[in-house]
């Protein structure tokens, strides 16, 4: 066959990856460079001027990353717990277990942003249900005006969202183990626990490590919970980095600064991604 | 190390159809303190139920399993005191050698002198003393299945070792070094050894004591030499051997004589009911001799193919509308049309109904 005609077979792909993965890249390192506002629209070149007011002058957006991280990793830490808590129980013969598969499950097929907007209902301080229920022991949280609690609430929300979708991962790996190593361990004389611990857990770890980073990816991006349930407040104690992005962009116009804080914030995500990966790979599969 | 029982055991998967298929049809066997077994038999027999039955992985539908005089049939795993091997080698990836082999003996709380003199012991055996403080999961298969037998001979008291096809994964050569090491266990600490195979050589090489089993029944228990020479049915003489013993329909013309086709045989067997229809006559392939000329129980056949597989000749030939086979001497000269084969008497077995007259 002609060497040329692979590319014109690859065309139609490469044109499609081009145009929705690389020019949008290529696009946000060139608007970075550029002092792109409501009052200047245009492609100027002002050079690395955004980096370094973002790395110099903008501790914003770094308390945006840090709650972000710390949002991130909490939340999916307790969806790994819980779902993977929840699949254990369903994967053992109990009663009702379809029941509860479906259970588990709901939240999931459920809207995230229309959940949310039930949740800042829940929530809310002086009408939601919560507080009422509370209040017979006489107290009455600021779920979503104070920073502490406003934090608590979207950790709330992301869990009951999300847990569904670490629930479906761990029970899908569940049940595809192997069974011999269960009858070896039985054989063995293995309590429960260490069943758990040194056949479950170990099986687990691939399916946990990849269940792990793509929530991680999703939960890094957490925009429209905040959005619905605090609007980044009270204050900016509950912006993350995509809502301060979007903040910038989107409400201030100034696209040029917003692309800077895209793309810085991409690859800090890539360079974080692979190092949790590597850490992940080394606890949980201890190699 | 206790004898092992098993009282009109029967298994379904399926209890609650109104027809269910058993996997074991109800049967009675025990297995002598020490002994080295092996059931054998086709995919699907019903072997590894059997096993299972007596590890307590599967309750039995019907019968019960008794360990010495004590009855085991609702006790779980873990309070029967047996070892299991399986076909493909369980390991725990996360600990060492040292800790796989010792786990066990952790789980059953004995004291930590104890555990790592055993497991020293087991390990020397094993030759996988240089190991000890390697992850078990970066072995080799062989090593890791026998981390997964170590696991088994750690415990002095185990009532038995039931392995289900464990060299499954091994190299012949390998394979055959682990049989020898088995037997030498066996001859060491006189542990009961049941081992579960499909393949004739294995068991036969493996066994002293070896189980026929098929469509869940057994067919014959008897020695490797039983088995060979006087099998109880045609399955038994289909499946041990290789080739598969010469099986021919026939008919009888006295006690002692049979027909097949135009050629008569004499027999050792007393045919009393001679009028049936349903006679077979089997001969290994190993006792049929080439003859120069005719002989008592001989007969002409047109040579097919003649196989030269080193050690033996293998002739296959045509008499009549049937084929037979027959190993021979490698310097034999076979001729290349028509040979004389002869069926010595005291080696033709006489079926009736597939079971051995």
């Amino acid at each position: 066959m002609n060497f040329k005609h692979k590319y014109v077979f690859l065309l139609p792909g490469l044109i499609v990856l081009i145009g929705i993965l690389i020019f949008p890249i290529i696009f946000t390192v060139r608007l970075s460079l550029s002092g792109w506002n409501s009052f200047n629209p245009g492609l100027d070149f002002i050079g690395l001027k955004n980096y370094i007011r973002l790395f110099t002058d903008d501790p914003r957006f770094w308390q945006s990353f840090f709650r972000l991280s710390f949002l991130a990793i909490t939340t999916v830490f307790l969806q790994y717990i819980i779902g993977f808590a929840l699949a254990h129980m369903v994967w053992k013969d109990i009663k009702f277990k379809r029941f509860f598969r479906v259970l588990f499950l709901i939240p999931m097929m459920t809207t995230p942003v229309i959940m949310t907007v039930i949740w800042r209902t829940f929530f809310h301080e002086s009408l939601g249900p919560l507080n009422d229920f509370l209040s017979i022991f006489g107290v009455q949280p600021p779920w979503l005006s104070s920073p502490g609690l406003a934090k608590v609430s979207i950790i709330v929300v992301e869990v009951w969202q999300w847990t569904s979708f670490m629930f479906l991962l761990m029970l899908a790996g569940l049940l595809s183990l192997p069974k011999e190593p269960f009858l070896a361990a039985a054989v063995d004389g293995a309590s429960p626990f260490k069943k758990f611990i040194y056949v479950t857990f170990p099986l687990m770890a691939p399916i946990s490590i990849g269940a792990i980073i793509i929530r991680l990816i999703e939960a890094s991006k957490i925009m429209d919970t905040v959005f619905v349930l605090t609007s980044g407040g009270p204050g900016t104690s509950t912006e993350t980095s995509s809502f301060f992005i979007f903040i910038k962009g989107l409400r201030e116009f100034q696209m040029g600064y917003a692309a800077t804080a895209s793309f810085t914030y991409l690859i800090i995500m890539i360079i974080s991604l692979t190092i949790i990966v590597k850490v992940l790979t080394k606890v949980l599969m201890r190699e | 190390m206790a004898k092992i029982i098993l009282e009109n055991i029967a298994h379904t998967y399926e209890p609650n159809a109104s027809n269910p298929i058993f996997a074991l049809k109800e049967m009675s066997l025990s297995w002598a303190d020490g002994g080295r077994y092996a059931l054998l038999g086709p995919s699907g027999c019903g072997k590894t139920t059997m096993l299972n039955i007596m590890s307590g992985l599967v309750n039995p539908s019907h019968g019960k399993v008794f360990f010495d005089e004590r009855e085991v049939t609702s006790m779980i795993t873990e309070e029967r005191n047996i070892a299991q091997v399986f076909q493909f080698p369980v390991i725990y990836g996360t600990m060492t050698v040292f800790e796989n082999l010792a786990f066990p003996l952790k789980c059953r709380q004995f004291p930590e002198d104890q555990i790592e003199r055993k497991v020293k012991e087991v390990a020397e055996i094993l030759n996988l003393q240089d190991y000890l403080n390697n992850r078990a999961k970066g072995l080799t298969a062989d090593q890791k299945q026998l981390i997964s037998l170590g696991r088994g001979l750690v415990r002095e008291d185990v009532a038995a070792i039931l392995m289900d096809e464990p060299l499954t994964v091994i190299d012949p050569d390998l394979k055959f070094r682990l049989r020898r090491k088995l037997k030498e266990i066996n001859d060491k600490y006189k542990t009961t050894l049941i081992y579960v195979t499909h393949d004739q050589n294995e068991a036969m090489t493996f066994a002293d004591n070896i189980i026929v089993m098929d469509q869940g029944e057994v067919v014959q228990a008897g020695s490797p030499k039983d088995l060979f020479e006087r099998p109880q049915t045609t399955f038994v003489g289909y499946f041990i051997g290789s080739p598969a013993m010469n099986l021919y329909e026939c008919s009888a013309s006295s006690k002692n004589e049979i027909s097949i086709g135009s050629n008569s045989f004499k027999v050792q067997a007393n045919i009393n009911n001679y009028n049936s229809e349903n006679l077979k006559l089997g001969i290994r392939s190993e006792y049929i001799t080439v003859e120069n000329e005719h002989t008592d129980n001989s007969l002409e056949a047109d040579v097919i193919e003649v196989e030269d597989f080193g050690n033996y000749k293998l002739v296959t030939a045509s008499f009549d509308s049937f084929r037979i086979k027959a190993k021979v001497k490698r310097e034999l000269d076979i001729p290349s049309e028509k040979v004389i084969l002869k069926l010595p008497a005291e080696h033709c077995c006489i079926y009736e109904d597939n079971k051995l007259i």
